[in-house]
């Protein structure tokens, strides 16, 4: 490993140090296994789409192989590239959200998964023209589900899209032909036209990706969201605790990694039965201790306070700790090196879903029928476990944050209202924050969300750009990984008010939050879409006219990819940390960076630099105030 | 234009103004002519309390220009925004002051002017028991005499001393509100610079009952902030001047409520266009419940009341 600091996080040093020690890898040893990373796949031009190739083309033009076989171009294929990371990504949102539509279906007052907030039911069901008056509330979910599932599928007609969403932003994509259709079928129709001999023009083929980004933004993810809220309740604010710190030296510690929260809120609830707290003392444990990574650290703590063990990159550390007992995962950003990482302690690594198996790992799917019986049995062997803890091998660093979490756009609109002059109002209403953005005490909003990456110093990025853009009076949501990295770095305290600006300072000690909100997991990313929509709505604006940003420091997925895409779809210029595989194909580059805004008012920046990002961003943002007059 | 540079443009026309009078002072009175308002031990009390200086004559004046041009920072930011009020109001008190230069007695009946230190210790004790239960600033035009007198007689009837600036002085006196200090109604002046004489009542509050040091402008601030249930009505057409003015108001923690279309803050910058509604609205910004025990008389009942003398003629 090289000398090159590695992360920010003390605790992520620190465990790396064990690692060392113990002999294990991590994802850090293995990017220094592979040397240099291939610079055709680097540039994107490199295509394996049919069995002629693989081609690789120049990333130079002019220069060398300017064709594949098929006589594709480097833009062209990088093109195809790019479109199918945002296809895979669509699809892992898309699916997420498809499974909490199945789940929603099969609620019932005595089953395992029950409606929570009837409130939000009824405001997502009238939206989807769902009846409501006089009926049966699971009568309601069932048919809200079902329709909702229907434009996962659908062949005719055009989807129920949120009314958040502005009808001048509907009018640009109906004009520029991207207005989505149904999920699904913009997934196959990106696989379809990436395919050999299909589509063979960059413009095409981004307006397809583009089309498909829509339907997870606005429709997968957005269901997601929504319909998570209704079976498991819409988070309210409260507090909680982050970083490898809040493992217990006397408690089965269970971490939750992975993303969909219907595992999760099963096994919250599963680990305060009577049964499991006694069964645990019984084995000389003081209790159960549950910790969340990733997004389903994320659903959890939102609704329920469950502590942040930490972000993507410390997936592997906490099972260095030594001190956990069963790392419970579903699908999605989890490292298979775990199955592998995990025989080196006592750590069970469970997986859970038919969607996401991993050799070498135990598998406990959770049973459809009986979920809560799946959840005890995940827990009963993780507690089973705790005895198998070699303690001279366990060392849980010190270092924990205390955070706020729980900031829905519900909870938002309510903590709004304390500021709203009862015999002025309205109430509920996103006014007070388009108020404070206009008048320019606030100068602008940031959506600051994404992966880790180990390119990029771990967490770095989050932490600088987060603290630079609050220090410039621009409010900072958090969603993902970079929610974990503000949380454990104490971004989420309402005492990080004191680095933010004078402007933002004063807000959030008459709103009473913290500068920096936790809006959830990654398909809550539909959350800052649903608050942006709103406050461009009340202003009457585009969301492309709102001083608003997107930014992904430290993103790797294919679905920070396709977050990025509809964000900007959607109007939101969105900075990238990490320069993505598209520099072989200039026409690409230029589409993204640049054309791309006079289709959809929005671009793409990359800036691997985060203090840079930052003066772009506030350079960016003035221009936007100044267009609109503000 | 944005807020910001309208504060910023109103403050600038503040200065300008402020170096105008001053010129004129230095032309008529000379540097050396001798600056102070009457009965006080603050000097000029703005800038007392922001620096520590006292200023005693028309060259020290002149020098304290400089104090207005370093709180103008044309940057798009919050603090800048209430430092450039502050700007305005150490304008508006550097003009008054130099009214006071250049005339023996600038203002005669109905207005006042100045407010001397021993009514500020007289106000002080029933602002500290709530008996006062806040502090109104009534500015500008309403639409009528009729909608000015409401809310004038609707913040007395609450025992809220209210101070007057502007034309809304004249439809006070046409709707018949009955004013002084005893029935704690005051007009300051027809100037909107006359407004810096309640500011001043404010600041040697923090000098005064706050025991804040003078140069301390942060605790000042604060105090007024914390302690002195201020807030500000501004009525009719808002001039760059007046929102600056604003500015400096929120600065001291005094939320500014108006009958205008503005870009509004929350809790502290508001339109209420409903006259009926002005008197709640800002009492509310403010923050002051006030007790009521309401007797069902035909005439109004208050502390304002007390010192009402009845003439012959009523």
């Amino acid at each position: 490993m090289s000398e090159k600091v590695l992360s920010i996080d003390k605790t992520t040093l620190d465990m790396l140090d064990k690692a060392k020690k113990d002999g294990v890898e991590t994802a850090w040893d293995r990017k220094e296994a592979l040397k240099a990373p291939c610079g055709f796949g680097a540039a994107g031009v490199c295509c394996r789409n049919c069995t002629m190739g693989p081609c690789r083309v120049s990333p130079v033009p002019g220069k060398g192989a300017e064709r594949g076989i098929c006589g594709a171009t480097a833009d062209v294929i990088v093109s195809r590239n790019y479109a199918r990371m945002v296809a895979g990504g669509t699809a892992a949102h898309s699916d997420h959200g498809r499974s909490i539509c199945l789940d929603l279906y099969h609620t019932s007052p005595d089953g395992d998964i029950k409606v929570k907030d009837e409130k939000k039911l009824m405001k997502v069901a009238a939206r989807f023209g769902v009846k409501t008056e006089g009926r049966d509330i699971y009568e309601i979910a069932h048919e809200l589900a079902a329709t909702g599932l229907q434009d996962y599928g659908r062949q005719f007609g055009e989807p129920c899209l949120p009314p958040t969403l502005p009808e001048k932003r509907r009018e640009i994509w109906r004009k520029l032909g991207i207005y989505p259709r149904a999920v699904d079928r913009e997934i196959a129709s990106v696989m379809h036209a990436s395919h050999i001999g299909c589509t063979a023009d960059a413009e095409s083929m981004i307006k397809i990706a583009m089309r498909c980004s829509l339907t997870d933004g606005w429709m997968g993810s957005y269901m997601a969201t929504e319909f998570s809220d209704i079976m498991f309740g819409t988070p309210k604010a409260r507090h909680t605790e982050a970083n490898l710190g809040v493992l217990e030296d006397n408690q089965v510690n269970i971490v939750l990694h992975g993303h969909e929260p219907t595992l999760s809120e099963m096994i919250v609830a599963a680990a305060e039965l009577p049964e499991m707290i006694e069964l645990a003392k019984s084995v000389g444990a003081d209790g159960i201790n549950l910790c969340g990574m990733c997004c389903t650290a994320n659903e959890a703590t939102m609704r329920h306070g469950v502590k942040l063990a930490g972000n993507f990159m410390q997936q592997e550390l906490a099972v260095v700790t030594g001190a956990v007992e069963a790392l419970v995962v579903d699908v999605q950003c989890i490292f298979p090196a775990l199955a592998k990482l995990s025989e080196s302690y006592h750590t069970k690594f469970i997986t859970t879903s038919p969607k996401a198996r991993i050799k070498g790992s135990t598998f406990i799917e959770l049973d459809e029928e009986d979920r809560m019986g799946s959840a005890k049995k995940i827990i009963t062997e993780a507690i089973m476990n705790f005895k198998n803890r070699d303690r001279s091998k366990v060392m849980i660093p010190e270092l924990k944050s205390e955070a706020e979490v729980g900031y829905s756009v519900e909870q938002i609109l309510n903590k709004l209202d304390g500021v709203v002059n009862s015999h002025i109002g309205p109430m509920q209403s996103a006014k007070p924050l388009a108020d404070v953005i206009v008048a320019g005490v606030i100068r602008g909003a940031a959506g600051v969300v994404g992966c880790n990456n180990p390119k990029n110093v771990h967490d770095e990025g989050h932490i600088e750009v987060i603290k630079g853009l609050i220090k410039n009076d621009i409010i900072v949501v958090v969603t993902g990984c970079s929610a974990q990295a503000a949380a454990k770095h104490g971004l989420l305290r309402k005492e990080a008010r004191e680095l933010a600006g004078p402007g933002l300072k004063k807000v959030c000690e008459l709103v009473d939050i913290p500068p920096v909100l936790h809006m959830g997991s990654c398909v809550d990313i539909s959350r800052i879409l649903e608050l942006v929509g709103t406050t461009a709505n009340h202003l009457g604006v585009d969301m492309s006219d709102l001083p608003v940003v997107g930014v992904a420091p430290e993103y790797m997925s294919e679905k920070a990819i396709a977050i990025g895409t509809y964000v900007v779809t959607s109007g939101i210029d969105t900075w990238l940390g990490v320069v993505p595989p598209v520099t072989g194909g200039p026409e690409v580059v230029d589409i993204l960076t640049n054309r791309i805004e006079e289709w959809v008012g929005a671009k793409f920046f990359v800036e691997p630099d985060p203090h840079k990002t930052v003066e772009q961003i506030v350079a960016r943002v003035n221009e936007k105030r100044k267009k609109l007059g503000i | 234009m944005n807020l910001f540079q309208t504060i910023f443009t109103g403050s600038k026309q503040a200065l300008a103004a402020a170096e105008g009078i001053v010129k004129k002072a230095v032309e008529e009175k000379g540097r050396d002519h001798k600056v102070a308002f009457p009965d006080t031990a603050y000097s000029l009390p703005v800038i007392y309390a922001a620096t520590g200086k006292k200023i005693t004559t028309v060259a020290e004046l002149e020098g304290a220009l400089d104090i207005v041009r370093s709180l103008i920072v044309e940057e798009e930011m919050l603090d800048k925004a209430l430092n450039s009020g502050l700007a305005t109001a150490v304008a508006a008190e550097i003009v008054e002051a130099a009214k006071y230069v250049l005339s023996d007695a600038p203002y005669s009946e109905p207005c006042v002017g100045f407010v001397s230190d021993p009514i500020i210790r007289s106000l002080g004790v029933p602002l500290v028991t709530g008996d006062i239960p806040g502090v109104a600033v009534v500015l500008g035009e309403c639409p009528d005499a009729e909608s000015a007198a409401k809310v004038i007689k609707d913040y007395q009837s609450k025992g809220i001393m209210t101070f007057l600036v502007g034309k809304v002085i004249d439809q006070a006196i046409e709707g018949n509100v009955k004013m002084g200090l005893d029935l704690r109604v005051v007009p300051l002046g027809y100037d909107v610079t006359s407004v810096i004489h309640v500011v001043t009542v404010a600041i040697r509050a923090a000098l005064i009952f706050g025991g804040v040091k003078p140069g301390n402008l942060a605790e000042v601030l604060q105090y007024c902030s914390d302690r002195v249930p201020a807030f500000v009505n501004a009525f009719g057409p808002l001039s760059e001047l007046v929102v600056s003015c604003g500015a400096g108001a929120i600065a001291l923690g005094f939320p500014v409520i108006t009958d205008q279309t503005v870009t509004e803050v929350p809790t502290l910058l508001l339109t209420q266009k409903d006259y009926d509604k002005v008197v709640k609205t800002s009492l509310e910004a403010r923050k002051i419940k006030i007790k009521v025990t309401e007797i069902p008389i035909p005439v109004a009942f208050a502390a304002a009341f007390e010192g009402e003398r009845i003439r012959k003629n009523d």
